[in-house]
């Protein structure tokens, strides 16, 4: 499957906002390609529509939000959260059938989750159940980032720990530095998981700054990620202070969850959030934290859209793989799956016969 | 930086939370994880792999609410020649009891259509039950055809009794065996059929739908489609593996798996018979013999993967993506 596709399944759970995005006024924003609207209800619920009056296609969000209704910019038509029009100012009843597409929305802070695919299979399936982001013994902060980059390479790239100490040598852990110990990776039929332990060695500069362990002290680490679907990747970091009963009182444990949320073919929403068990009430982490992943995220996004120019100039078949591609390959072919089992039977029909 | 990984299927350890008698000889298993963990997401058409001892691994369709995401629901049924499998879950296995599962897995994917039939032989209904519930959701027509010796030995017919008219249950003590020109009709381009049973049932489904537009048929089988009478003798052949940058011999007495093994990487596999899909690998070049019982005949055609466990290769030389 060419990155250039730019296909992704619809039957998944994308973050398409966080919390704090989505409130009394009008949110414009295009998801898998499409231009919706968000808004919250006076309950607090949130709704996403399509972005378009069904009456002249003018963006909804070039309206008014009054009440719990969408009034449409251009001639006062009015819609309700379900996407059904309300009422038309120039009429007294309102056209059979006039609506705009509604999509299935819940709502797990900090994320606005959106189901895309046919509505009521929304019903079988939840979004990923994240604890450690709204858990109190977990501090938590996030930001986003706008990737010019298909979302399989941004999959790729957080599947695959062979680059990390050509890209972030002055970050990367100091076992990276040496030969990595092995990597265990995990299957099933929808994700792709992976885990590695590395002997105590001592911490680097960051690490010593956000966890106060002792730089003098060698520490084990156990890295380990998720690829749980094509709308998310999570990653995890432990640290076990050196000394530690054994009893985990002493695990340093750090989670980066990316919710990946395409915008396009070529253009990938990243919806990051850091969280960490230790420290919680020290704001200061928080931002030491925030520079060192803002400054690997930031140098994976300008390698990946330089990836993304190259594939589009001399596409992505010309690419090799090696053995450490494995987790990257597994994901790409769940993804594919996905999008087969999607694009559903295609029966060869027999043409009309001609009108005479 | 070396290469050294290690690539394997999920395993769990989860216990049996119920057991329940739901046909003759069928008893469907609830397994969870004893810590009340979350466990792998799955979609209609799934199995997971059942370790019951040292070296007994058998496979078992996942047959309970897609919603459920705490607890795997397998129904199984007694075989009188079993190898040992169902003999161990219906003896062996009480609540309570631990179970090693690997997966889910999944060759038998719903593929989305505007209309299906589903045909059931016996315990074949256990991947079907999901698929009604997903196409039921989704609001499209479907029907399902269910063969069972007698209605007592047939499981979740009460399950399916909600579906009223849709279902329609076909003891073969009361009205013979499934009327299968009746159940399938004429070919429709816009219907997919998917059947699971005993390999009559599935033989005589794949001549009925012969006519059928190529892929709309989609079967599982429980055990190896009975092998074609070799003409030959197996004869080695080169093996690529181009991405390990290897390159090897496959002698006529040893499988591509084994020697792919031998070569020390490290990749999936389960039944070794062809049936569970698991060793599958994407084909680079060469004229692959298709030995297994998962792929269709349109994937053959396609060529584009094969079962690494019991396919082999005409030709003298095969590529694999691996």
């Amino acid at each position: 499957m060419s990155p250039l596709a730019g296909h992704y399944p619809l039957n998944c759970w994308y973050v398409a906002a966080t919390s704090d995005e989505v409130g009394r006024g009008l949110l414009g924003r295009t998801v898998l390609g499409q231009p919706l609207l968000f808004y919250r209800l006076r309950s607090g619920a949130v709704a996403a529509l399509e972005d378009r009056c069904p009456h002249r296609s003018l963006p909804l969000s070039y309206g008014i939000l009054a009440d719990d209704e969408v009034v449409c910019g251009y001639h006062g038509m009015a819609f309700g959260p379900d996407g059904r029009c309300v009422r038309v100012p120039s009429q007294e009843n309102v056209p059979y059938g006039a609506r705009a597409r509604s999509f299935p929305v819940r709502e797990e802070p900090p994320f606005v989750w959106i189901w895309m695919g046919h509505p009521a299979t929304s019903a079988l399936s939840d979004p990923p159940a994240l604890p450690w982001l709204h858990d109190a013994g977990w501090a938590t902060f996030g930001e986003t980032l706008l990737v010019e980059a298909n979302y399989l390479l941004l999959h790729d790239n957080a599947l695959d720990l062979t680059h990390f100490p050509h890209v972030h040598p002055g970050l990367s852990p100091t076992p990276y530095l040496g030969t990595p110990p092995r990597l265990e990776i995990e299957v099933t039929e929808t994700t792709v998981s992976y885990y590695r332990d590395f002997p105590p060695s001592p911490l680097v500069g960051w690490q010593v700054r956000t966890t106060g362990l002792p730089q003098d002290r060698d520490h084990a680490q156990r890295e380990s990620g998720e690829f749980v679907s094509p709308g998310l990747h999570v990653d995890r970091m432990h640290v076990f202070a050196a000394g530690d009963g054994g009893d985990g009182a002493g695990s340093y444990d750090k989670i980066l969850t990316r919710a990946f949320t395409p915008l396009g073919p070529r253009s990938t929403v990243v919806h990051w959030q850091v969280s960490r068990n230790y420290l919680t009430g020290r704001p200061e982490v928080s931002e030491l934290l925030r520079d060192v992943h803002r400054a690997t995220l930031t140098a994976d996004k300008r390698l990946l859209e330089a990836i993304q120019a190259r594939a589009d100039s001399f596409g992505a078949d010309a690419e090799f793989n090696v053995s450490a591609d494995v987790a990257g390959l597994r994901a790409r072919r769940i993804i594919e799956d996905m999008l087969a089992a999607e694009r559903g039977w295609q029966p060869t029909r027999t043409p009309a016969p001609a009108v005479r | 930086m070396s290469g050294d990984a290690v690539y394997r299927e999920h395993e769990g350890d989860l216990v049996v939370v119920r057991r329940e008698t739901v046909a003759t000889d069928v008893v469907a298993l609830t397994l969870a994880d004893p810590a009340g963990g979350t466990l792998p997401a799955w979609t209609p058409g799934a199995h997971i792999d059942v370790v019951l001892d040292e070296g007994l691994t058998r496979q078992y369709s996942l047959c309970g609410g897609l919603r459920d995401r705490t607890s795997f629901r397998i129904g199984v049924l007694r075989a009188p020649d079993s190898s040992g499998g169902s003999r161990f879950v219906h003896d062996g296995l009480k609540e309570g009891s631990p179970v090693r599962v690997r997966g889910p897995r999944n060759h038998f994917a719903l593929v989305d259509a505007p209309r299906y039939i589903f045909v059931a032989g016996g315990i074949g209904i256990t991947p079907l039950l999901p698929m009604i519930e997903s196409v039921q959701q989704r609001g499209v027509p479907w029907t399902l055809a269910y063969g069972g010796r007698q209605r007592a030995s047939m499981a979740f017919g009460d399950e399916l009794a909600r579906h009223g008219d849709r279902v329609r249950m076909w003891p073969q003590d009361e009205q013979g065996l499934l009327d299968l020109p009746a159940i399938l009709g004429d070919p429709r381009p816009d219907t997919l059929v998917y059947c699971c049973g005993p390999e009559q049932l599935l033989a005589a489904v794949e001549s009925q739908c012969a006519a059928w537009p190529p892929g709309a048929l989609h079967v599982e089988r429980f055990a190896p489609k009975p092998a074609e009478p070799e003409a030959t003798a197996d004869s080695p052949f080169e093996l690529v593996l181009q991405r390990s940058g290897l390159t090897t011999v496959v002698p006529a007495d040893q499988t591509i798996l084994e020697v792919v093994e031998r070569a020390g990487i490290s990749l999936l596999s389960s039944c070794r018979i062809g049936t569970c899909g698991t060793c599958e690998q994407e084909v680079i070049a060469g004229d692959i013999d298709h030995r297994d019982s998962v792929l269709t005949e349109e994937d053959r055609e396609a060529g584009e993967y094969m079962m690494i466990c019991v396919s082999r290769c005409r030709s003298e030389r095969l590529v694999l993506d691996l």
